[in-house]
């Protein structure tokens, strides 16, 4: 079948100007635009991928595997020398732990401590089918969706620590905002020392804090956890390990970073709400009116 | 305009949705990547290689709406920055024009394409990404992205030349 057009034709040239504005134009509006939101086309598309990048996963899984046995054949001895140290560490260290864990459930009988962390028992296993790991964005595609209750916010967790969490969930699928994007922002905390910071991602593996607080109780090697101070994420999340760049910036090397993400999950952990106008307004009435029946009781 | 005084091939529809169909599927391919040695090699460039080998025979306003289009859902589905990929997608071909070639491609005129397909992407992107996130791009992310898809290419190539001698006339593609 002919084309109706001749290709040295004006038209072309004049449809290809068109299309180069429109995605300028596409482009320039987003400059400054937040991009934790997402439009209905994006979860559309997201949706759509899905099921391909589901199947596609199983091949790409087996060419990592396979080049993952190969590193770890070459590495085997060496690792096995590392465990048989660190097996004999960690018993020593397994028996002082139970002995401090007996005197630290005894001490919290006796002062009836709160010990909730807010992290939620429950948790929903995904699987990373998609990793974009591009020149600026860095996030995850999971296959679980608001079917399976997972909601924008919820932290998303691998064995070895935080990944991230979801910003933007459909029914099957959804999008998780990896630590280290540019626009990941979280609470942390020594779990050393307490000191607390914010863990602002800037794209690179190692992300820098902000606004630190108590800058001389941070360490080289502090274990960082999330500390729930921004309320949404719970208290305790294992985030990674304090580390200080070249230029002596301290910043935090992702513990979720040293391993490929397959298996993740999600901890269906609500937000905390600040209180409304309208409950605290209700809270007032409520108590005067419980003063003024004290006051009419004989 | 045309090359060597050879007039070109009129422009037929179904080597531009077969291409445009292609593209697409490498747009969805941009979401994940494979991870080797503990190093994430992404599949962003992907689609460009799908750009690089556009067939000349295809029309040539129907390619441009299916690669504006197959960028935008790109960067729908990779979660990325609305139009970049568009406008990266719709500027290779603008400067490719494939339409425009009187003859295929030879293999190392290919490399030579692809390599300043590469070069022009990486310009785009980091000029479109510091305009709109104002931060310099990961470059050692896009040289990953890019070496994966060099990769690819002659298997690519391979599997296109196949295909079209098998389903049509080669010179269909070419």
């Amino acid at each position: 079948m002919r084309g109706r057009e001749h290709p040295n034709g004006g038209l072309t040239r004049i449809a290809l100007l068109i299309a180069l504005l429109m995605s300028s134009v596409i482009v320039s509006l987003q400059r400054g635009a937040v991009a934790q939101k997402s439009s209905s086309l994006e979860m559309v598309s997201q949706e759509t991928v899905a099921p391909l990048v589901s199947v596609l996963a199983v091949p790409l899984g087996g060419i990592e595997d396979f080049f993952e046995g190969i590193g770890d054949r070459f590495s085997a001895y060496d690792d096995n020398q590392k465990l048989h140290d660190e097996i004999s560490v960690l018993r020593e260290r397994q028996a002082h732990y139970d002995s401090l864990a007996n005197k630290v459930a005894r001490y919290e009988a006796i002062l009836g401590v709160d010990t909730e962390t807010g992290i939620p028992l429950r948790k929903i296993a995904a699987r990373a089918i998609g990793e974009t790991d591009g020149p600026f964005v860095r996030s995850l595609l999971l296959n679980v969706g608001t079917r399976d209750d997972v909601r924008v916010g919820n932290p998303v967790m691998s064995t070895q620590g935080l990944v991230g969490h979801v910003i933007n969930a459909g029914p099957n699928t959804s999008r998780v905002l990896r630590i280290s994007d540019l626009n990941s922002r979280i609470a942390i905390a020594s779990a050393d020392s307490g000191a607390t910071a914010i863990l602002a991602g800037d794209n690179s593996a190692l992300p820098k804090l902000a606004f630190i607080n108590d800058q001389d109780k941070w360490t080289l090697g502090d274990r960082v956890i999330t500390s729930g101070d921004d309320g949404a994420l719970p208290r305790g999340l294992l985030v990674g390990e304090l580390v200080r760049d070249k230029a002596g910036n301290l910043r935090v090397k992702l513990s979720s970073l040293s391993e490929r993400l397959d298996w993740v999950w999600v901890s269906p952990y609500q937000k905390i709400k600040p209180p409304s106008e309208t409950d605290i307004e209700a809270e007032v009435e409520t108590e005067a009116g419980v003063s003024v029946e004290a006051v009419d009781a004989p | 305009m045309t090359y060597f005084d050879v007039q070109p091939p009129i422009g037929k529809t179904w080597p531009a949705i077969a291409a445009g169909a292609a593209l697409l599927f490498a747009g969805a391919l941009s979401v994940t990547g494979l991870n080797l040695f503990g190093v994430q090699f992404g599949f962003g460039f992907i689609p460009l290689l799908v750009l690089a080998i556009w067939p000349r025979r295809a029309n040539g306003i129907l390619s441009i709406v299916l690669v504006f289009f197959a960028g935008l859902f790109t960067d729908w589905a990779a979660g990325g920055i609305i139009g970049q990929s568009a406008l990266l997608f719709v500027l290779i071909w603008g400067v490719l024009r494939p339409e425009l070639r009187s003859s295929p491609f030879s293999p190392i005129n290919m490399i030579v394409i692809w390599l300043a397909t590469c070069g022009l992407a990486v310009v785009v992107l980091s000029v479109s990404g510091v305009f709109v996130m104002g931060i310099a791009p990961d470059l050692t992310a896009m040289a990953r992205q890019m070496i994966l898809a060099s990769c690819l290419l002659p298997v690519l190539m391979l599997l296109r030349k196949v295909i079209s001698m098998r389903l049509t006339d080669y010179d269909d593609w070419g």
